[in-house]
C-alpha cells in the first residue's frame, strides 16, 4: 500500500493541498480530508464510466478505433478547417493548456476556456479597473470581515470557509469565526447566508445599483441615495458600507451570482471601484470564487503566451482578442465555426440550445476522460488521463497561486498534454505534405 | 563539436580591458576559446562593434508582468517602436508576438535578443508564486534568466531580526532561495509591505513595523549581514523606502550610509540600489519637486561599497509593477488609474498600475532628466547599471533611445528644449556635456553585471566565457555618436548578429533560431550548519502549519519547473 | 467622382474581415484592381471579387469616392474601418466594427448594425437606419478612450454599453438603449430618444439626455435644478459624484 500525502485536489478553485490518499494495487482505497465533491472526483476515476477507447463516428455511430487513427482523423479535421473553435481546457494542467494554445496558433483557430460561461466577466472587469486582490492566506490571517457576494461556498467550495475564510484561524485571527464578521449578499437565502452575521438580499440583477450605493456611502455622498436601492432600505446599505469602512481587513469573495447576473462584468468592475475608494479608509481586497480547479491557470498561461487571457482568435495569424466576438458562446450562437475541438469541458450540457446546435452540425473532436453530453455530438473522441490523479501538472488556485498536481495512480490513458502534442505533429505533417 | 569564428570584430570588452580593438573571436561548444579548427563556421563582422551579450540586471519579465498583461489588453496592439512592439505574425522560427510594455513571453525573448541581450535578472520573485515565475522563465525563448527573491517584509525575516538570531535568519534565506529557486535577496520597501497588510506604510528607516517590532533599518542590516554570511554572489538588492516621493533622497542617502558598515564576503558591492531615479527626488511637495541628483551623486562618488541602476524614464505609456503595494495604491489614486494589488501571506505584496510619462508634465520631465543625470554625474561607470526598470520607467525596447541619450549631448539638448521651463529649472541635466563612449556603455550593460552578480562566465568575451555575443552594425571609428545618434539608435535596435551560447539566434535583425535558455539559482545551504538549519526548519514548519494556506511540501519549487537549471553553490571548499 | 457598387454574391456563414473596404483604399482603383483586394475569410484569404460583384465607375481621390454595398452583410466585419473621407452606403444589415476608428467621411447603413459600430471613432458620421447592438461608439478592451469625435445616429434601438468610455463626439439614438449607456463618459454627448436604465455611471464630463423613461437611476447623481434641451425642460443631475464628475444627466 502506498500513502500519498499533501495531495492537491483537482476539483474546484480552492485547490486544497492537504489530502492524503491511499493506493493499493493501483486502486485508490482511501481519501482523507477531501470534501464530498473532491472525494467523488478522485474516487470517480476508478468508479465512473470512462471512455475506454478512442472512437470515430461512422455512419452516425461512434466506433472504436486505434489511438493513431483518432489522432489522424482529428488532425485532418483541424488542418482543413477555416474557423475552428478550441474550447474548454479549464480542468486540465497548464502544460496541456500551453500545447493547446500552440495548436490553435498553428491551425489559425480560436481558443477559449470555460471562463466564457463563468468568470470571463471577472477578466473583463480587470481590464477596466485592475484587480485589487490578495492571496487567500491574507484573508485567513487578517480578515475581520468576509463578504460573500453572489456565491455559496457551503455547496460550491465546501472547504473554503474552514481553510481560508469564515472559520480559518490565523496570526491576527486566532479566534477564527469569532474574530470576524461574515456578510452575505445574494438574491436568495442560501446555506452560506444562514451562517452570516449580516445578510443583505439584493433584487435580482441589481448588484450594480447596490455597489454604486455603497460607494456613495463610502465617499460621503449619502444624500444622493434614495430611500431604497436594489430592494434594500438605505439604512441597511449604510450599515453594510459602515461594516466595510470600519473593518481592519475585509475581503469580498464574489461568485457567478455577481458575474453572470444582469450587469455581468460591470459588477466586478464596480466592486473594484468600491475597493479603490474604500482602501483610503480600511484595507479591502477582492477574490473571485473560481469554479473549475484550473480555470485560473488557463488565463495565466494564455496571458503570458499570447498576451490575452481567453477568447483568442488566431484566424488572421496574429493574436486577436475581443470577448463578445471571439468568445466560445459568441461564435457558436452565430453558428460561424466550421469545426471544434473540446477538451475537459461539456458544452453539450452547459451551452444554450442554439450554440449546441452549431456544435452538432460541424465536425467535432472531444478529448475527455468521461462520457458526457458533448460525446453524443462528437465525431472523434479521444480518451484522456485525469489530471491530478493519473497524471501530474500545474494548476492555479483562485487567488493565482500555482500548485503542482500529483500523479496518484498509473494509467494507460495518454495525458491531454501528450494528446495535443501528437495532434500538433500530425497537423504539421498534413500541412507540410499539402 | 560546433565551432565558430567571428572575424574582424571591433571588440569592446571592458572586463578584459579591451576597447574596440579589431580581433577574431573563436567559439567552441558554446564557449569562447583561444582558437578553433579550420573547419569552423565563419562570420565576418567586417569591423563592426562587438560586445558580450548584454545583461538586464533589473527587469520585470516574469510573474507580476502577467497581471500587467491582464490589465492591458490594449497594450498588445500598441506599436510605438515598429519591429520591437505590437502584434507580429509567427514565422517559421517564431511564435506570434504581442504587446509593448507587457509583451508575451515569446516576444520578450525575441526582442531582447534583437537588442543584443542574452541574460535577464527578474527583479522580484514572490516565493509563494515562484512556480509561476519559473513557468514564464521557461516560456521566454533564447535568454538565460534568474530571479531575486523577495525577503524585505517576510515574517520569518522580521521575527529573526527582532529576536537577534542572525544565524537562523541566514538559514531561512538559504531555505527560501532553494524553495523559490532564487538567485539573490531582494528587499522592497522594507517593513512597508507588512504595514500595507493593514493598508498602511512606513515613511522612514526608523518607523516601527506594527506587530513585529522591527524597523526598516534593522531589516536592511539583518538581511545584508545574512547575505554576506551566505556568501551570495549578489549583494542585497534594495528598493528603498519612500519610492517616488518628493524629498525621498534623504531616505536614500541614509540607506546608503547604513550599508557602509557591512563587511562583504565576496569581491563585489555590499549594496545595490534599484532604480535610483525614483529615489533621488528633492523638494518637500510635488510643487517643490526637483532633482536631487547632486546630493545623491556627491555621496556615491565618494563611496565604494555600492552600485545602482538608473531606472531611466522613457516618455510615453509605461506599466508600473512592484512589490511595493502601498506605493502602487498611492500611484493609482494620484493618477486616477487602474489598480491591481496582490498581497502575499507572510511574505510581501505587489501592485501594478499603468502610467503615462508626458514630456509636458513637469514632474515627468524632471524624472526623465534624473535617470540620465545619475548615469552621467557618477564618475565611475563601474557603479552604474543601465536600466529603465522595464517596464516601470518604460519598456526595454526603448533601450536604444536611452543609449543614444547617454552618448549624445546634442540629442539630450534637443529634447530639453522641448520641455517646460519649470522642469528645466528643476534639473541639472542641461549643464552636463559628458557623452559616454562605447566602452562605458559596455560597462553599464555588460561589465558591471558580470561583477555585481559575481557571474564571471558572462558579460565579457574572455576565453572560457559563455559565447553570448552581440554584433552591432556600427564601425566604431567611423561614427560620431554625438551627432549621428539616430544611426546609433537604429544600430542598437537590431543587431547584425546575436549569438547565444554559441548559437546564432539573430541575423540582420531577424530571429533565426530559438534555443531554450537556462535558469540560474543559488544554493547557499552549504553555508548553513545542520544544527541551525534544523532549528530554523522547526520555526518554518510551525509557520506553515499555523499561518500559510499551502503545505510546506507543496511550497518548494520542483525540478520540473527548471528543465534547464544551473545551480550555483556558495560554500568555500 | 468615383462610384463603386459591390453586390454580395452569396451570404457567408464564416465571417469575412473587410477592413480593406473603404474609400481610402478604393480611391483611384479600377474595377479589376478592386476585385483583387484581399479579404480574410476565417484563416484563409479571399479576393473581393470572389465575394462581391464589383461595378466601378470613374476614378477619384478618397473624398470623392462613394461605395454602395448591397446584400445581407451580417457576416462582413470592419467595413469602413479607419476611413478618412468619402462615403459608404450599405443596403442591408452589416456585421461588427463597421466604421470603427474612422476619422472622416460618412457611412449610411440601411439595415441593422452589429456590435462596435463606430468604435473608437475620431471623426465623420455614421447613420444606422435600423437597430444597432452592443458597444456603439465605445472603446476596445482595456482602452480608456472610446469615440472621441464625429457623430453616430441610430434610427432604432441599441443594446447595452452605448458610448462606453466616450470622450468626445455625439451619439443620437431615437429608440431605446440597453443597460448602462454612457459609462465612464469623459466629454461626449449622448441623446437617447426612448427608454434605458442605469445611465451614466462614472461620468466625468459630458452630457447624457434621456427623453424617454430612465427605469433605474444610479444612486450617484445629485439633482441640480432643471435645464432646457431642444425646447423641453428636463430635471438636471450632476455626477458621478463618486468620481467627482461634472457630467450632466438630463432626465424627464
Amino acid at each position: 500500500m502506498k500513502v500519498i500525502t499533501d495531495v492537491v485536489c483537482p476539483f474546484c478553485g480552492s485547490l486544497c493541498d492537504d489530502l492524503t490518499v491511499k493506493v493499493e494495487d493501483n486502486v485508490i482505497t482511501d481519501i482523507q480530508r477531501a470534501c464530498i465533491l473532491g472525494h467523488n472526483k478522485i474516487a470517480g476515476v476508478c468508479l465512473h464510466e470512462r471512455i475506454e477507447s478512442p472512437m470515430i463516428r461512422k455512419d452516425g455511430e461512434l466506433v472504436e478505433v486505434t489511438y493513431e487513427e483518432a489522432i489522424e482523423k482529428a488532425a485532418d479535421i483541424l488542418a482543413n478547417s477555416k474557423r475552428t473553435l478550441s474550447y474548454g481546457w479549464a480542468s486540465t494542467s497548464c502544460e496541456a493548456v500551453s500545447k493547446a494554445i500552440q495548436l490553435a496558433e498553428e491551425t489559425g483557430s480560436l481558443i477559449d476556456s470555460t471562463a466564457n460561461v463563468c468568470h470571463g466577466p471577472t477578466v473583463l472587469a480587470v481590464h477596466e479597473k485592475g484587480s485589487p486582490a490578495a492571496s487567500l492566506g491574507q484573508v485567513k490571517n487578517r480578515a475581520d470581515l468576509v463578504v460573500f457576494w453572489g456565491c455559496n461556498p457551503v455547496h460550491a467550495h465546501p472547504r473554503h470557509m474552514s481553510r481560508y475564510s469564515t472559520y480559518a484561524r490565523g496570526f491576527f485571527t486566532k479566534k477564527g469565526r469569532k474574530a470576524r464578521n461574515i456578510a452575505v449578499v445574494d438574491v436568495r437565502e442560501t446555506d452560506t447566508s444562514k451562517l452570516a452575521d449580516k445578510y443583505v438580499q439584493v433584487d435580482p440583477g441589481c448588484d450594480y445599483m447596490l455597489l454604486n450605493a455603497i460607494r456613495s456611502v463610502i465617499n460621503e455622498n449619502e444624500d444622493v441615495i434614495p430611500a431604497q436601492v436594489a430592494g434594500i432600505p438605505k439604512e441597511e446599505i449604510i450599515e453594510l458600507a459602515t461594516m466595510l469602512k470600519e473593518a481592519r481587513f475585509s475581503c469580498i469573495f464574489y461568485g457567478m451570482g455577481t458575474t453572470q447576473s444582469r450587469s455581468k462584468y460591470k459588477n466586478g468592475d464596480a466592486v473594484s471601484s468600491l475597493l479603490y475608494d474604500l482602501n483610503q479608509y480600511s484595507k479591502s481586497v477582492m477574490i473571485p470564487m473560481r469554479g473549475h480547479y484550473n480555470v485560473t491557470g488557463f488565463g495565466q498561461v494564455a496571458n503570458w503566451e499570447t498576451g490575452y487571457p481567453n477568447a483568442i482568435d488566431f484566424n488572421r495569424r496574429l493574436a486577436y482578442y475581443n470577448p463578445g466576438e471571439t468568445g466560445a458562446s459568441d461564435v457558436l450562437l452565430r453558428g460561424e465555426v466550421d469545426s471544434a475541438i473540446i477538451a475537459a469541458a461539456d458544452p453539450g450540457a452547459h451551452f444554450a440550445q442554439e450554440a449546441v446546435r452549431c456544435l452538432a452540425k460541424v465536425p467535432m473532436i472531444q478529448i475527455d476522460p468521461y462520457h458526457n453530453a458533448t460525446t453524443e455530438l462528437a465525431d472523434v473522441v479521444i480518451p484522456a488521463a485525469v489530471v491530478g490523479v493519473e497524471t501530474e501538472g500545474t494548476a492555479y488556485r483562485m487567488d493565482s497561486i500555482p500548485l503542482r498536481m500529483k500523479k496518484l495512480i498509473d494509467t494507460t490513458f495518454k495525458s491531454d498534454e501528450e494528446i495535443v502534442t501528437d495532434l500538433i505533429e500530425k497537423v504539421r505533417e498534413i500541412k507540410g505534405g499539402a | 563539436m560546433s565551432e565558430l569564428i567571428i572575424k574582424n570584430a571591433a571588440v569592446c570588452d571592458p572586463i578584459n580591458g579591451i576597447n574596440c580593438e579589431k580581433m577574431d573571436l573563436a567559439v567552441k561548444d558554446g564557449k569562447i576559446v583561444e582558437n578553433v579548427s579550420s573547419g569552423a563556421d565563419v562570420i565576418d563582422a567586417g569591423g563592426r562593434l562587438t560586445m558580450a551579450g548584454a545583461i538586464d540586471g533589473h527587469t520585470h519579465c516574469a510573474g507580476k508582468i502577467n497581471l500587467g498583461r491582464l490589465m492591458s489588453p490594449h497594450d498588445m496592439r500598441m506599436n510605438p517602436v515598429p519591429g520591437l512592439s505590437g502584434l507580429q505574425e509567427p514565422t517559421p522560427y517564431t511564435r506570434a508576438q504581442s504587446g509593448y510594455n507587457t509583451p508575451n513571453t515569446f516576444a520578450l525573448g525575441y526582442r531582447y535578443s534583437k537588442l543584443g541581450y542574452t541574460t535577464l535578472s527578474e527583479a522580484a520573485i514572490s516565493m509563494l508564486s515562484a512556480r509561476h515565475t519559473h513557468e514564464e522563465f521557461e516560456s521566454i525563448p533564447i535568454l538565460d534568466k534568474w530571479g531575486l527573491t523577495l525577503f524585505g517584509n517576510n515574517w520569518h525575516v522580521m521575527n529573526y531580526v527582532r529576536d537577534e538570531q542572525p544565524e537562523k535568519l541566514a538559514a531561512y534565506i538559504a531555505w527560501g532561495l532553494k524553495a523559490s529557486r532564487g538567485f539573490g535577496v531582494k528587499v522592497v520597501n522594507p517593513g512597508g509591505g507588512e504595514a500595507w497588510g493593514w493598508g498602511k506604510n512606513v515613511t522612514s528607516l526608523d518607523d516601527v513595523v506594527a506587530d513585529f517590532d522591527v524597523t526598516p533599518r534593522q531589516i536592511l542590516m539583518g538581511l545584508a549581514e545574512a547575505n554576506e554570511a551566505l556568501r551570495l554572489p549578489h549583494s542585497i538588492h534594495v528598493h528603498c523606502n519612500n519610492l517616488g516621493k518628493p524629498g525621498n533622497y534623504e531616505t536614500t542617502l541614509e540607506t546608503m550610509k547604513l550599508m557602509e558598515g557591512v563587511k562583504t564576503t565576496r569581491d563585489r558591492q555590499a549594496l545595490h540600489l534599484a532604480h535610483l531615479q525614483f529615489h533621488s527626488y528633492g523638494g518637500n511637495s510635488w510643487r517643490e519637486f526637483e532633482s536631487a541628483t547632486p546630493q545623491i551623486t556627491d555621496y556615491i562618488n565618494g563611496a565604494d561599497h555600492l552600485t545602482f541602476d538608473m531606472g531611466q524614464v522613457i516618455f510615453g505609456p509605461a506599466m508600473t509593477m512592484t512589490a511595493d503595494g502601498p506605493l502602487e495604491y498611492s500611484n493609482a489614486r494620484m493618477l486616477h488609474a487602474k489598480w491591481s494589488n496582490k498581497d502575499v501571506e507572510l511574505e510581501d505584496g505587489a501592485g501594478v498600475v499603468p502610467i503615462e510619462y508626458s514630456p509636458k508634465s513637469f514632474v515627468n520631465a524632471v524624472q526623465w532628466a534624473i535617470g540620465l543625470e545619475l548615469a552621467l554625474m557618477v564618475e565611475d561607470p563601474w557603479k552604474v547599471m543601465f536600466t529603465t526598470d522595464s517596464p516601470n520607467g518604460g519598456s526595454f525596447v526603448n533601450y536604444p533611445e536611452a543609449f543614444a541619450l547617454l552618448m549624445s549631448a546634442k540629442k539630450r539638448q534637443q529634447i530639453i528644449e522641448s520641455l517646460p521651463n519649470l522642469a528645466v529649472d528643476r534639473m541639472v541635466l542641461p549643464g552636463i556635456d559628458r557623452e559616454l563612449d562605447f566602452y562605458e556603455l559596455a560597462v553599464m550593460t555588460r561589465g558591471i553585471q558580470s561583477k555585481m552578480f559575481s557571474m564571471n562566465n558572462i558579460g565579457h568575451l574572455g576565453v572560457g566565457a559563455d559565447a553570448d555575443i552581440a554584433v552591432y552594425d556600427i564601425i566604431p571609428d567611423q561614427i560620431d555618436p554625438g551627432t549621428e545618434h539616430e544611426k546609433l539608435k537604429k544600430a542598437f535596435s537590431a543587431t547584425s548578429c546575436t549569438i547565444k551560447s554559441g548559437n546564432v539566434v539573430v541575423r540582420d535583425g531577424e530571429i533565426v533560431a530559438t534555443p531554450a535558455g537556462r535558469t540560474y539559482w543559488v544554493n547557499a545551504s552549504g553555508c548553513v550548519s545542520n544544527d541551525v538549519n534544523e532549528a530554523a526548519m522547526k520555526d518554518i514548519k510551525n509557520n506553515f502549519r499555523r499561518y500559510y494556506t499551502v503545505g510546506i511540501a507543496n511550497y518548494m519549487v520542483e525540478d520540473e519547473y527548471l528543465p534547464h537549471p544551473v545551480e550555483i553553490t556558495t560554500e568555500v571548499n | 467622382m468615383q462610384t463603386v457598387t459591390l453586390t454580395l454574391r452569396e451570404k457567408n456563414r464564416i465571417p469575412i474581415e473587410a477592413d480593406t473596404i473603404s474609400p481610402d483604399n478604393f480611391a483611384g482603383l479600377s474595377e479589376r484592381d478592386i476585385e483583387q483586394i484581399p479579404l480574410c475569410l476565417g484563416n484563409t484569404q479571399v479576393f473581393l471579387g470572389d465575394i462581391f460583384e464589383v461595378v466601378a465607375d470613374g476614378s477619384d481621390s478618397a473624398e470623392n469616392v462613394r461605395i454602395e454595398i448591397n446584400g445581407d452583410l451580417s457576416r462582413i466585419k470592419r467595413i469602413g474601418q479607419r476611413m478618412s473621407a468619402g462615403e459608404i452606403v450599405i443596403n442591408g444589415n452589416v456585421d461588427m466594427h463597421c466604421g470603427c476608428s474612422m476619422t472622416g467621411g460618412k457611412i449610411t447603413i440601411n439595415g441593422h448594425a452589429d456590435n462596435w459600430v463606430g468604435c473608437e471613432m475620431k471623426g465623420g458620421e455614421i447613420t444606422v437606419n435600423g437597430n444597432a447592438k452592443y458597444y456603439v461608439g465605445s472603446g476596445y478592451r482595456g482602452e480608456s478612450n472610446g469615440m472621441s469625435g464625429g457623430r453616430i445616429v441610430v434610427n432604432g434601438d441599441v443594446l447595452d454599453y452605448l458610448g462606453e468610455h466616450m470622450c468626445g463626439g455625439e451619439i443620437v439614438v431615437t429608440g431605446n438603449a440597453g443597460l448602462l449607456p454612457g459609462l465612464s463618459n469623459n466629454g461626449g454627448t449622448i441623446v437617447i430618444g426612448g427608454n434605458t436604465t442605469m445611465a451614466a455611471g462614472e461620468m466625468k464630463k459630458g452630457m447624457i439626455v434621456i427623453k424617454g423613461n430612465l427605469e433605474e437611476m444610479l444612486p450617484i447623481y445629485r439633482e441640480d435644478g432643471t435645464e432646457e434641451f431642444e425646447g423641453q425642460t428636463y430635471r438636471k443631475f450632476t455626477g458621478d459624484v463618486n468620481v467627482k464628475g461634472k457630467g450632466t444627466l438630463l432626465v424627464k
